[in-house]
């Protein structure tokens, strides 16, 4: 990826400028019980009673529903009433609710990331149902544990950056094309990317389409005419993204076309080059059912409407090896010295539309296709029964080209199957009642079955789809085809289904058996580092209320690259993903995160170790030798600082006296039970919300600290929380290589590794105590395993905690060495060092 | 390569011509066979549907023989195969399991530790000595058409065992082919035979071996070539039982798959083991032997290296 | 052993079992349910997510352990292996076939789970095959008694006894 400096954007503060005034410490703590969410599990009044002991603490309110209005209003009159300049918001996941508060307490003019969140709901009362007591415990410690942390929070600024007023999208099937013509429609400018040939996707070679069986083509093809004709789109065909740099509303997008060999402007699509070109090759729009030209045209209605030249295939565009097409073509259409070119533009917004991909039937053998002809996939009978298919819509079973008169359908291949995607692909049910209606429709003689598991006609419209195929006589049986057999001699085909209605073996023979083929994610193969669900589906940031939008600012994601879904649901989508990318554009400025990165210069040593760890090149040397941020480059993961030898790196709101008073507060008592667990924002967090969200049951020893990346996770932290009795820590992060939003985090986390583990082994420490992990987002299953199996860890006691005196040793030494260091550092960060140290020993004393 | 052999009980005495083929050909390519106080392996059907330790300590008993003489073991018959490669995934996964195994064998003197391969006769052929080696150790080919059943306990389950796709298996094809036969696809290719319901009900079992030997007829092959003996016996004493419950007329000849490559190898005293055969075949001998064979066969043989 | 011992076991089946979704690619698959309806996987597993019991039946004795269920199976549950506990199960209650019993009889009295006659012994000699090693008779048994297979197939013979009466 290419990095390089936006234009015109509002640096970020100047160095070392970070510096609190606030004389006393004023903690307001907002207990929340959530209706019962939490309330039923966690004993919030006792929580409350003991959150007013914590140091800081003035004031405790609690509220059945704090993120209502009334909730946020208390938060707000308390903010006045006693003078409150540290707030911490005890209820929910702040992937959740952490910008709700902060806006709430910016409204009652507190600066923002003054606010944090604790979150006892999906790390607590929805994890753990069935343990009140030990769940109210961790209730009380990580309240202590946020509380400690907000003893040092400070100000941040707030910033904004300039909005490009225009937009990437990329994929040209119906969700990108219409994403495209919304944009294109309100005024912005669109890039409009599409791998392939032609615009169209998926349902330019579809037959008819559910559920009023109108022709896919005639629907689609004047809408891919508007985005050919549209003046503010751009459409590049044949081309892939192949870098991005840059932030919301400031993206750098370099694209790659192939080249096409026939200059499009001039090329009249008369079709002369096909009747000499020598080569065939199989079809792809035809789905390999027949072939085509080595000079071909996708379909009659592609768009763009013109000629290009598959090189794989072609023998040689000059005359010596073949150059037949270009002595025909009478408007010199034909390039062949047509190279790869580079496209170079800036957006403020992108929006992903890269579709899916249909199953792989292969994938599943024991349903025959491939080793039988007679078997075939839903889109193989779309262009089938196509009059611009193979067979000009005429029917016929491949082995001997005759028409069917018994037809199968079965269900859910390639869905429904850990083999191969244990999600429903939501669209093949209705898919395959077309089908069966298309054929009776063709062929009323002819006898549909279709096996289904569950019919899932959830759509509007769909039932009459459904009603009108059993009045047409179509089958409905239910219970999944367990394997299909072609016989010897007719190639006729044998299915075996349970009738899981009577209990009954059925083994029927038919002519054809028609696979309802499911989707297969094709997301993430993309320069941006949007996660992905486990089987390749972009993840929303939130399943309901934000279902278009991504984790990254100004990336959304709509169609078929979201999940599997029909064209209405796309087309619903994209104007949704349109809509919400046109609100960033139209503004103009987009504020962003003020959690940049700051050297302390006085602690520097100017290794430079930072510069390679930052994978968005915003650590720079000046002529000085002095390094320096660059605010609006930063995204925050820490990573540099997570490394950097002289901790001399600030990261706000995670600095390292913050994670190490969370780590000391979470110790304070019995602290061979307790695990640290480290997870990172994007993934790992999300991940551990999602066994909350999912009710998954696991021990109460887990003490989460949350950081930006994973990246930012020193080794001193997992040290500090063993030489305080630690059962365990963990490191979790995104999965390695690729999926890490700060793209390189989780490299340098897992480099990590080793340095944590040999240390381990000198001090005694049985290496099972500490684990990496890499946790998606959609991973909530295995947040709740390793919980599991770490809670197994440490139930049997440490075996050795390294003694003080290695701790004193190594401090010692160290603060001998900076010792004017520490002060100024102490004082840049804006709290000294020792109040979190204090508050802490003031706790447990009190505890005691 | 030594091997601690395994031949199984249902080779061992019921099918020793078939074991005589192994121990001919074996030494033709570098195998080595070593006999071990081996016990059944034991067999799922019985011994593990009455208790899950049992069969488990059996088969670590077993293996733990081999590993004391840092042998792998060469099965030769699916279901041992299948048996002893279950218990030692089970045992390799679950250390709790292992230990309370080795808690009796230690009474024996012996140590399940998990270093000792399980590898069957198909695997060493195919995967390890290879299709080209094969052929080129044939100096008689057998021109005959034949359908091969690699036994369930090979194919399943694929994600322990790993011997040929469980769905479309064709690796015992290609070993066919490489002696000069010529293998044929048919339907229920995979399905059971049926022996495994015998004990329990063997009118269900040889209503299984009816499916499968109808789907079989229907492409009318000289013989069935097989890489197990207990699916060896149910073929061709089961056909004939079937016959009679069923009424059907199946008559096909059974060949495990060391046997027929042992007649391509021209190896001597196959005449003999052919003859234990309950369905004989008439093996039409390839073009440039067939004279040879019709006038005394016998006598050529001995002079093959 | 016990109550406690199978109370557990039920526990596990019907963890394993829990991804079912009685689709019926099992059965469907099933070579015995293709010719004895009565041994049905897809109603076995059933039985233990729906009803929260081990079929009584009997019928999971059918099974020719053919692995093809637990190949198939979209949700990866392994189904022969269910049906190798209920018949676990099954034995503990003394209802294993009578020709099970025989074989593990036999595999205790000399390691091979058919009766080693003399004749096959001296085939193996005419061929020039090996005398195979045997296991230790006291080894066997030792195992077998340790491992519980003795108590099971003491408990059927008595049940096969008693229904003789």
């Amino acid at each position: 990826m290419t990095t390089s400096h936006p234009k015109g954007s509002s640096a970020g503060p100047p160095e070392a400028e970070v510096v609190s005034s606030e004389p006393e410490l004023r903690i307001g703590v907002f207990p929340c019980k959530c209706g019962k969410n939490i309330g039923a599990v966690v004993d919030i009044d006792a929580v409350a009673e003991y959150a007013k002991t914590l140091p800081g603490v003035v004031h405790v309110q609690v509220n059945t529903y704090t993120c209502a209005d009334p909730g946020q209003r208390e938060i707000q009159e308390a903010i006045t009433q006693h003078g409150l300049n540290r707030i911490v918001v005890a209820s929910c996941s702040p992937t959740m609710h952490e910008d709700t508060f902060r806006k709430t307490v910016k409204a009652a003019g507190l600066n923002p990331y003054l606010c944090i969140m604790t979150n006892i709901r999906e790390h607590v009362s929805w994890v753990h149902q069935h343990d009140p007591k030990s769940a109210t415990q961790k209730a009380m410690d990580l309240i202590a544990m946020s509380v400690a942390k907000a003893a040092t929070l400070v100000a941040q600024p707030e910033l904004d950056v300039p909005v490009t007023q225009a937009a990437l999208i990329v994929g040209a099937g119906v969700a990108g094309m219409q994403a495209a013509l919304d944009l294109a429609d309100a005024g912005f400018k669109v890039h409009l990317v599409e791998r392939q040939p032609t615009i169209g996707g998926i349902m330019a070679i579809l037959d008819k389409v559910f559920p009023q069986n109108d022709c896919s083509i005639c629907i689609l093809g004047p809408k891919m005419v508007d985005v050919a004709k549209h003046p503010n789109i751009s459409l590049i065909t044949m081309a892939e993204v192949e870098s991005i740099s840059g932030y919301v509303g400031n993206f750098e997008v370099r694209v790659k076309q192939r080249p096409r060999y026939v200059d499009m402007d001039k090329c009249t699509s008369c079709g002369d080059c096909v009747e000499v070109c020598p080569v065939d090759v199989p079809s792809r729009t035809d789905q390999n059912l027949t072939w085509q030209k080595a000079i071909q045209i996708p379909f009659p209605q592609a768009v763009p409407s013109s000629y290009f030249i598959d090189p794989e295939a072609c023998l040689g565009m000059d005359l010596i090896r073949c150059g037949k097409c270009i002595d025909r073509c009478e408007q010199e259409a034909i390039i062949p010295s047509d190279k790869a070119k580079y496209i170079d533009f800036d957006v403020g917004v992108i929006i992903l539309a890269t579709g899916f991909k249909p199953a792989d039937p292969s994938k599943t053998p024991r349903l025959g296709w491939g080793r039988f002809p007679n078997v075939i996939t839903t889109l193989e009978f779309e262009r089938l029964i196509n009059a611009a298919g193979p067979t000009e819509g005429k029917l016929v079973r491949p082995s001997d080209l005759i028409k069917p008169t018994s037809v199968a359908i079965a269900q859910c291949v390639g869905s429904r199957d850990i083999g191969t995607r244990s999600a429903c692909s939501n669209y093949c049910c209705a898919e395959s009642v077309k089908c069966a209606l298309l054929i009776k429709e063709h062929y009323p003689d002819t006898e549909v079955t279709i096996y289904y598991q569950d019919l899932r006609m959830h759509g509007k419209y769909f039932e009459d789809q459904y009603l009108k195929a059993r009045e047409e006589g179509v089958k409905f049986i239910r219970g999944r085809v367990g394997e299909i057999q072609q016989y010897p001699d007719t190639k006729n085909l044998r299915v075996s289904v349970e009738d899981t209605t009577h209990n009954k073996l059925s083994m029927e023979t038919f002519d054809m058996v028609i696979l309802s083929m499911g989707a297969e994610g094709a997301a993430g193969d993309f320069p941006l580092p949007i996660s992905c669900t486990s089987d390749s589906f972009y993840i929303e940031s939130h399943p309901k209320l934000k279902p278009v939008d991504t984790s990254s600012a100004g990336v959304f994601i709509c169609g078929g690259a979201e999940s599997p879904k029909d064209i209405r649901d796309s087309v619903i989508q994209a104007s949704a993903a349109a809509g919400r990318a046109a609100i960033i554009l139209q503004k103009g400025r987009y504020p962003i995160e003020a959690l940049s990165a700051k050297i302390m210069q006085d602690l520097c040593s100017r290794c430079g170790t930072c510069v390679s760890r930052c994978p968005y090149g915003a650590i720079s040397q000046d002529g000085t030798g002095k390094f320096t941020i660059m605010g609006a480059l930063c995204q925050a993961c820490g990573t540099c600082a997570g490394d950097c030898p002289q901790d001399a790196i600030y990261m706000p709101n995670f600095t390292s006296q913050q994670i190490e008073a969370q780590i000391e507060t979470a110790l304070a008592e019995n602290p061979s039970d307790k695990i640290v667990a480290f997870a990172c924002a994007f993934c790992s967090y999300r991940g551990s919300d999602l066994a909350g969200v999912s009710r998954m049951q696991y021990p109460t020893n887990a003490r989460v600290i949350r950081a930006m990346c994973s990246g930012r996770y020193s080794v001193k932290f997992a040290q500090k929380a063993f030489e305080l009795g630690a059962g365990a820590v963990l490191y979790s992060g995104c999965h390695l290589p690729a999926d890490c939003h700060f793209q390189t985090g989780n490299v340098w986390m897992a480099k990590r590794e080793p340095r944590i583990r040999g240390w381990m082994k000198r001090n005694n420490i049985e290496d099972e105590r500490f684990r990496v992990e890499w946790v998606s987002a959609g991973e909530g299953k295995k947040w709740q395993t390793i919980m599991t199996e770490m809670a197994n860890a440490v139930k049997t006691p440490r075996k050795n905690i390294p003694t003080p005196k290695t701790q004193t040793v190594a401090k010692s030494e160290k603060s001998a060495k900076s010792k004017t260091k520490t002060t100024s550092k102490d004082k840049q960060a804006g709290k000294p060092r020792s109040p979190s140290k204090g508050a802490s020993q003031k706790k447990t004393t009190r505890k005691k | 390569m030594k091997f601690a052999f395994f031949p199984g009980c249902t080779m061992a005495y019921r099918l020793p011509f078939a074991e005589k083929s192994i121990r001919m050909v074996a030494p033709h390519f570098d195998i080595e066979l070593v006999d071990l106080a081996f016990t059944c392996c034991p067999e799922p059907n019985t011994v593990r549907a009455l208790s899950d330790d049992t069969w488990i300590t059996f088969a670590a008993r077993n293996i733990a023989l081999a590993e004391a003489e840092g042998l792998d073991i060469l099965t030769a018959c699916a279901g041992c195969h299948e048996s002893l490669s279950l218990a030692k995934h089970e045992l390799d996964k679950k250390p709790e399991r292992k230990n309370k195994v080795n808690e009796l064998l230690k009474g024996l003197g012996l140590e399940y530790r998990g270093t000792s391969k399980i590898v069957h006769m198909h695997q060493q052929l195919f995967d390890e000595i290879g299709i080209e080696t094969i052929s080129s150790k044939v100096v008689k080919p057998v021109p005959i058409k034949v359908v091969t059943h690699t036994g369930c306990h090979l194919l399943r389950p694929e994600r322990i065992l790993h011997v040929d796709s469980a769905e479309v298996p064709v690796k015992l094809d290609m070993l066919c082919e490489a002696i000069g036969m010529v293998p044929l696809d048919y339907m229920d290719k995979t399905m059971c035979c049926g022996a495994g319901v015998r004990k329990t009900n063997s009118v269900t079992s040889y209503a299984v071996l009816r499916e499968k030997m109808t789907s079989i007829a229907m492409v009318e092959p000289d013989a069935i070539v097989v890489f197990c003996p207990t699916c060896f016996i149910t073929f061709e004493s089961g056909q004939r039982v079937a016959n009679r419950i069923f009424g059907t007329d199946f008559k096909f000849p059974v060949f495990y798959y060391t046997e027929l490559l042992a007649i391509a190898m021209n190896l001597p005293g196959m005449d003999i083991l052919l003859a234990e055969h309950r369905v004989k075949i008439e093996l039409p001998a390839s073009a440039e032997t067939k004279e040879e064979r019709k006038t005394g066969a016998k006598d050529s043989i001995p002079s093959s290296p | 052993m016990g109550e406690d011992f199978q109370r557990n076991q039920l526990k596990e089946l019907k963890e394993t079992a829990l991804p079912c979704f009685q689709c019926g690619v099992c059965s469907s698959s099933c070579p015995v349910f293709r010719v004895s309806p009565e041994l049905n996987p897809r109603l076995s597993v059933d039985s233990i997510i729906s009803r929260g019991k081990v079929p009584s039946e009997g019928n999971e004795w059918l099974c020719a352990y053919c692995l093809m269920c637990d190949q198939r199976c979209p949700m990866g549950v392994s189904l022969a292996e269910i049906l190798m506990v209920i018949k676990n199960i099954s034995a503990r209650e003394g209802k294993a076939p009578p020709d099970v019993i025989e074989s593990a009889e036999s595999l205790m009295a000399d390691g091979c789970q058919s009766p080693i006659s003399s004749r096959s012994e001296k085939q193996r000699e005419d061929m020039g095959l090996p005398k195979l090693p045997r296991a230790n008779p006291a080894d066997v048994q030792m195992l077998f008694r340790a491992t519980g297979a003795a108590e099971v197939v003491e408990l059927n013979r008595k049940a096969v006894e008693e229904a003789s009466e």
